[in-house]
């Protein structure tokens, strides 16, 4: 009896569970996903929250308050562009279930500036972006692995690759610190070990050398790392980290009066984010760093004024600094991108137009743009910035030199790019 | 095969369901979309690491909040087995088993002189402890992780059958197959012993059953389904990293289960749906009460500590089980 009570509810069940799912189907497909004739939609993960989001946090903000901007002055090609965010906490797995909800449930016609080394390297994987075709324009990471086109062959790097960023450091250090004991802390991970192994190759030594783990980062184990880089009379330090590890760092050794002269890592090095986060401005004072933007209050720049002029109008409550600036230019690349894709916007046609025309598009770095049918490098330099006692940057030796190189063996040279105009009013007309 | 006229009917009447609803999973996952797909997958997770907790809890009797870690001892064999020896998948599940259960049969070893609210913190603690020691050792692959790839679909299924299909498919699979298993141990003598036990220790003692080797056995049990479905959990994400068995994850297990009858097999389907729509209600009530990606964060995790909070106050063995009792009007031990 309680039998054949148990095999009908599951017949039952199971008619339920099937009818359920056939009205649950989706409906076929229109046209590209996420583009319609009104609208583009993107997607970001970042941390919004949680220990490594002080400063990048505001990405996904400035990036949206410049497509807000071009949506107020004719979208691209009439369709408005909208960017949805996904906080992942810096946390790969999160990412993981984050772009998964972008991709199936938001359905997303590209990702625009995915932040973190580990986090899209397990994105990439898990989710088969280059199975499924789906572009990820301008990651918000410089690990060089992803310039490798086979790998990722709809991934398009924007920043320097760690790489190159240690390359030219190192380069740095020969010139201007020859002979002086030589300290590095570093993020245990892709992103740190990128860079390490660029300055092994370019034959610096570190009399000093700590690796942190990511998310560790803290006032305590700050305390370890400043003793063991005292102890072992480190002169120059430099820093490879994010500026969630800056700031301990450099407060703890403010207090315990260890002053060396401090290299930081153009990823952790925004001087606002490290005030905000209690780092004193005068210990910020002379710490050299590679850079390549202006400052972000040059408004002597076009690229920085136009910007800031945006940033106060639709992004208020967002103070402009390197974050902001530097979402501010995704954004600005995107709709470049976007536009030279064409009305007739397809996932391939973004590819296409990023490998061909990618290469030409404004930017408000110095260096020039790596985009190519083989190559998905972004810029490809740095110079290298002194910090004064406003906390603000300035070109080391006064005039900015430019220095670009690969993310291989190939030699570190001076540059005299010029970069592309700011296009008119901000407003790019590329096709 | 040749068993099959000797087994008894009511096993023939089991395996003849099973079948069924493999059929009927697989007719529903070439209906739905991706999303659906995937979650399907998530389903098929939950209900092995329900039935581990049904096992360990509403049969034996003891309380575990660690089921998450178990998850990533399994998880993290498997990994381990993949990467570094290069087997078959199958066999990377195997050695899920096999690893959380050596870890289970330590705790329970471990754990058996204790019970209660005793149990519950030491398992706790290791909920807590043991994600975190990935980062300790370089060869665990620390916060990022590792990578585990059970590889594209087989090509001859087509350009449309999608890796989270084949997802779904495999996870789908091994829940059958761990829940089939399951049923049968708990409708065992294995299954009564345990009752026993939880019903009353002593008695169960008089009456000649070892409750100490008894208790043991089922921690190394449940762990190995636990193990299991932390495989199952790291093929979905392709990825095994210490925070994805959080806290978080042993919490949802047992709502999950408190929520669909603790001591109910059949139930974890249940559960295991709960578990899968709470994250699609807190993206709907997110998106209705704005500042959308804010909330979501913290949402699922809200519901999930409130219907625990709920159902220990009314329904302490659970929803679930109060419908069971009211549908056989028996008790259930």
């Amino acid at each position: 009896m309680i039998r054949k009570t148990r095999i009908k509810r599951t017949w039952l069940a199971a008619a339920v569970i099937a009818s359920g799912s056939l009205l649950a189907t989706a409906l076929p497909a229109n046209a590209e996903t996420g583009v319609s004739a009104s609208e583009i939609k993107l997607g970001i993960t970042l941390p919004l929250t949680g220990a490594a989001s002080p400063g990048y946090n505001k990405i996904g903000n400035a990036i949206n308050a410049y497509f807000k901007y071009v949506n107020d002055n004719g979208g691209v090609y009439g369709r408005k562009v909208t960017l949805i965010q996904k906080n992942d906490e810096y946390s790969p797995q999160l990412s993981i279930a984050k772009t998964n909800e972008l991709i199936l449930r938001d359905k997303v016609f590209a990702l625009v500036g995915p932040l973190g080394t580990a986090n899209f390297t397990a994105v990439h994987k898990s989710v088969g972006l280059a199975k499924r075709g789906v572009p990820s324009l301008f990651l918000n990471t410089g690990f060089s692995g992803f310039s490798n086109k086979k790998s990722y062959p709809s991934s398009f790097m924007i920043l320097p690759s760690y790489a190159m960023e240690a390359k030219i450091i190192a380069q740095f250090l020969k010139e201007n610190h020859a002979g002086k004991k030589l300290g590095i802390v570093y993020q245990n991970d892709e992103f740190g070990i990128d860079g390490l192994g660029a300055f092994r190759a370019a034959g610096t030594k570190f009399d000093v050398s700590i690796p942190y783990t990511s998310g560790t980062q803290s006032a305590a184990t700050a305390q370890t790392w400043v003793s063991q880089l005292a102890a072992g009379g480190a002169q120059v330090v430099v820093f490879f980290g994010v500026t969630s590890a800056t700031a301990p760092l450099l407060a703890v050794a403010a207090a315990a009066k260890y002053a060396p002269q401090w290299i930081l890592g153009s990823v952790g090095s925004d001087p606002l984010t490290l005030r905000a986060l209690g780092v004193p401005v005068a210990v910020l004072n002379g710490a050299q760093t590679p850079a390549g933007n202006p400052s972000p209050n040059d408004t002597s720049d076009e690229y920085v004024k136009q910007f800031q002029e945006i940033n106060t109008k639709y992004n208020t409550g967002s103070a402009f600094d390197d974050y902001v600036l530097q979402g501010m230019n995704v954004g600005l690349m995107t709709v470049q991108a976007l536009r030279a894709a064409g009305k007739n916007l397809t996932r391939k046609g973004l590819v296409r137009a990023m490998e061909t025309k990618g290469s030409t598009f404004a930017s408000v770095a110095y260096s020039p743009l790596g985009f190519s049918r083989t190559s998905n490098v972004g810029h490809t330099g740095y110079y290298m910035a002194v910090m004064d006692a406003n906390g603000d940057r300035k070109p080391f030796g006064g005039t900015v030199t430019l220095y670009t190189t690969d993310s291989g063996s190939g030699p570190v040279v001076k540059s005299t790019f010029k970069r592309p105009a700011m296009p008119a009013k901000g407003l790019p007309s590329n096709s | 095969m040749e068993s099959w006229p000797k087994a008894r009917p009511a096993v023939r009447k089991k395996i003849a369901i099973f079948i069924l609803i493999g059929w009927v999973l697989l007719i529903i996952g070439d209906r739905v979309d991706e999303l659906r797909v995937y979650q399907g997958a998530q389903m098929a997770m939950y209900t092995i690491a329900l039935a581990s907790i049904v096992l360990l809890t509403g049969y034996s009797g003891q309380v575990s909040l660690g089921n998450g870690a178990m998850m990533a001892v399994g998880g993290y064999g498997a990994a381990l087995t993949l990467n570094n020896l290069g087997t078959p998948i199958w066999f990377a599940f195997l050695m899920a088993i096999v690893t959380a259960s050596l870890f289970g049969a330590l705790l329970g070893a471990a754990a058996a002189r204790v019970s209660g609210p005793y149990l519950a913190g030491t398992t706790l603690a290791l909920a807590v402890g043991l994600p975190a020691i990935a980062n300790q050792f370089a060869f665990l692959g620390g916060e990022p992780g590792l990578l585990f790839d059970v590889g594209f679909p087989p090509e001859r299924f087509g350009e449309e059958f999608t890796q989270y299909k084949w997802f779904f498919w495999i996870a789908s699979f091994i829940a059958l197959i761990a829940l089939f298993i399951t049923s049968n141990i708990l409708s065992s003598r294995f299954g009564r012993t345990w009752r026993a036990i939880r019903g009353n220790s002593l008695a169960a003692e008089l009456c000649g059953v070892h409750s100490a080797r008894m208790k043991v056995l089922a921690f190394t049990v449940s762990s190995g389904l636990a193990g299991l479905a932390g495989a199952v959990l790291a093929m979905t994400i392709s990825l095994v990293a210490p925070g994805a068995y959080g806290l978080a994850l042993s919490f949802a297990l047992v709502t999950g289960a408190v929520l669909a009858g603790i001591s109910s097999l059949p139930g974890v389907v249940l559960g295991a749906f709960i578990l899968v729509v709470i994250p699609e209600i807190s993206v709907a009530l997110a998106d209705r009460l704005g500042d959308a990606d804010k909330l979501n964060n913290y949402l699922p995790g809200l519901i999930v500590s409130v219907l625990l909070i709920l159902s220990v106050i009314f329904t302490p063995n659970g929803p679930g089980e109060n419908l069971r009792k009211h549908l056989h009007k028996k008790p259930a031990h």
